[in-house]
């Protein structure tokens, strides 16, 4: 792992966030709290995985029980499936407060067993966000407290308490790697912008990463910006297709990507009122790449990628849905990911809350 | 029946199992037996000591749980993790904006704790409420990642940014969350917990009043600047044209002195988010000093200075501005001046 510049250290995630899969097994793990990514050599035990479903319902239950606490003590942040051995990798936040702690789950592929995965003394590395704030910067965050918080300053002949405590943050809502590089979208709490980072991997020290602000266009007539929640690379990492939090669905090829330059993705579709993107997939079906878009209101929403390349940009009001897509009945769907080249592995909520991992075959979606 | 008890092993918690034969398997449940009967055991490892075994769990118990202890896969017994009677001592002090009159297309509130907040309870116990006492359902933006400063003592609440924009499904279905000429509650019950886990001492709610929209940039050379006499160290106040984002000012404005170097001091916001007012630590030197203002300053509506929140095309007036700092650069004289 040392040419990934792995060394062995110590992950400590303060706030489980998004997981994803690099190179080598290697699994990129994002920490909310500390607006860090860690790279972590997982040391994945299984063997070389064929092509067969795998199914474990009440799943919540099962990794609550492994954990020693209640299923409503545990949130199931995201999911990934090792790219060799299929077993199934869950990041997890486990009880509320100054108790919450963040675990990594291993589910075997093969008999469903749970096993928490180390992070003590083993390889790592980590990159943090670059525009989160300094905790030593001094332009930033310094406000009156009400109570006995904060330092004492002498201004002139006055002294005031002051308070100085980063108050920005930066939440990873979804994570790629592409080529060498991780791509990460998240949320400001203060700002609202539409950033994509792109941060060379293997991590290096200087800040290397580069904001990539995409903008939509709506109909023709109006152009925003908005961060992105959920997106997926397809034809082999040349393109994405992004959701935003104000729901519609954007195309644009990673080559438009220059730091620096303003880029504005195609519109293609729109998920609707009331409704967030939660998760998407691409797989082939028919030897054609398709996605699906996992979301809060609606079954999954399949599209075909060869329909997105035809489509135009929306321009007409009264067409809201863009590409033609597919709304499947598979509701109460959270979370979606690649399982092997035959199913693509969902995380599934009943209508009693409960969670169930299902396998669905590509060639029937 | 074996004495089961929850007891210390070394320096960590333990269930301590008494008078378990050496060789005894033990295992521990979460909920009752019965129920947790297909599920895996709780992590842990177990520990002999003396006459006793000690089951130490690799993740630790959870205040108010129901575990059960297993001897030889009989059930030995079911303890309820006890949970502290904690006084409930966190409040809110502040919803931001402090503004009355806030714009149709407002987009964020940020939520201002006593102290350390738990995560997982903003979507159930912060809500609008119009002036009838109904739930504006929807109007918030639900979203599974909480927006928290880093030590959780700060919520950032948004609007449902897809029925703001202009152009969008939801905004042409359901329309603008809140309505100008009504009135609307921000309100967080008090079933918010804190880190403890205990709930807030009571709840607490802002009212505001719904004007029209607000669809420019953030133009710093329409705000009013009161500048200071050299020497002394009365403070730089700055007007602002509309209320802007309270946590961005934190951090979006800062003064540079002649050296070019930043004029060390402490900000505040003002009053309804209209002002701000900086005061230096030193005495203000003579020569021309630069207020400095991040192009990300939003105001309520999400215009920054660079950009407006959903930009119509046909409105040449509104293209974007480089992301570039404005600086107005203002001269500290004797007397002080007003620009």
């Amino acid at each position: 792992m040392s040419e990934y510049g792995l060394k062995v250290g110590t992950v400590t995630v303060g706030s489980a966030g998004p997981i994803t899969f690099g190179p080598a097994g290697i699994l990129f793990l994002a920490d909310n709290a500390a607006a860090k990514v860690f790279a972590v050599d997982v040391a994945d035990p299984g063997p070389q995985a064929g092509s067969e479903p795998f199914d474990v319902a009440n799943i919540d239950a099962r990794v609550a029980s492994f954990l020693g606490c209640d299923s409503d003590d545990v949130v199931i942040r995201d999911m990934a499936v090792h790219p060799t051995s299929h077993n199934v990798y869950m990041s997890v936040q486990r009880g509320r407060g100054d108790a919450a702690q963040s675990v990594l789950v291993r589910i075997d592929g093969l008999d469903g067993s749970i096993t928490d995965v180390p992070l003590v003394d083993v390889p790592v590395a980590e990159v943090a966000i670059s525009d989160a704030p300094a905790a030593d910067d001094e332009r930033l965050d310094t406000t009156l407290p009400m109570g006995a918080e904060g330092e004492l300053v002498t201004f002139g002949e006055r002294t005031l308490r002051i308070l100085r405590r980063p108050i920005r943050t930066s939440t990873i809502t979804d994570m790629a790697y592409i080529d060498g590089a991780l791509l990460v979208a998240g949320l400001s709490n203060e700002e609202f912008s539409s950033k994509l980072r792109r941060i060379p991997f293997p991590f290096r020290d200087e800040v290397t990463d580069n904001n990539l602000e995409i903008f939509h266009v709506s109909h023709g007539k109006w152009e925003t910006a908005a961060p992105i929640r959920t997106f997926v690379p397809y034809e082999g990492g040349r393109s994405i297709l992004a959701s935003y939090t104000c729901t519609p669905v954007v195309h644009f090829p990673l080559a438009d990507l220059t730091p620096g330059t303003k880029t504005v993705g195609r519109t293609v579709a729109e998920l609707g009122a009331m409704n967030q993107p939660l998760d998407m997939v691409s797989f082939v079906q028919g030897g054609e790449e398709h996605l699906l878009v996992a979301n809060s209101a609606h079954g999954l929403v399949k599209i075909a990628c060869r329909d997105i390349d035809a489509q135009t940009p929306l321009t007409e009001p009264k067409e809201p849905v863009g590409v033609p897509r597919e709304t499947e009945d598979l509701r109460g769907i959270t979370r979606l990911a690649n399982l092997n080249g035959s199913h693509v592995l969902a995380l599934q909520a009943d209508d009693d809350g409960r969670q169930h991992l299902r396998s669905l075959k590509t060639a029937s979606l | 029946m074996a004495d089961v008890t929850w007891s210390r092993c070394g320096e960590e918690d333990c269930l301590r199992v008494g008078g378990a034969a050496p060789d005894a398997e033990v295992r521990v449940r979460t909920g009752t037996a019965v129920a947790a009967g297909e599920f895996p055991p709780m992590a842990g490892r177990l520990v002999r000591d003396g006459d006793d075994a000690c089951f130490v769990p690799r993740f630790a118990f959870v205040e108010g749980t129901t575990y059960t202890v297993l001897v030889e896969g009989a059930v030995a017994a079911v303890l309820v993790r006890p949970r502290p009677d904690r006084e409930a001592t966190t409040e809110v002090l502040d919803i931001r904006p402090t503004a009355t009159d806030v714009p149709r297309n407002l987009l964020r509130f940020y939520v201002q704790f006593s102290a350390r907040m738990s995560e997982g309870y903003a979507a159930g116990h912060v809500r609008l409420v119009d002036d009838a006492g109904n739930e504006m359902v929807g109007a918030l933006l639900p979203t599974e990642h909480e927006l928290w400063d880093a030590d959780r003592h700060r919520l950032t609440v948004l609007l449902d940014p897809a029925r703001i924009k202009r152009g969008l499904v939801a905004h042409r279905e359901t329309g603008y969350s809140i309505r100008s000429g009504e009135s609307f509650r921000l309100v967080i019950d008090e079933g918010f917990c804190d880190a403890r886990s205990t709930p807030l001492r009571a709840r607490a709610e802002r009212r505001y009043a719904v004007r029209g929209d607000e669809r420019h940039r953030v133009d710093p050379f329409l705000w009013r600047v009161t500048v200071p006499a050299t020497t002394t160290v009365h403070p730089l106040d700055v007007m602002f044209d509309r209320p802007l984002d309270h946590g961005l000012l934190s951090r979006c404005l800062r003064v540079v002195g002649p050296d070019g170097r930043p004029v060390e001091g402490t900000a505040v916001v003002g009053p309804e988010e209209q002002s701000w007012r900086f005061t230096p630590r030193r005495a203000w030197a003579p020569g021309a000093h630069h207020l400095v203002v991040d192009p990300v300053l939003e105001d309520l509506a999400g215009n920054s200075v660079s950009r407006v929140f959903d930009r119509d095309l046909s409105r040449a007036e509104d293209a974007p501005a480089e992301p570039r700092p404005v600086t107005l650069t203002f001269t500290p004289e004797r007397g002080g001046a007003t620009r």
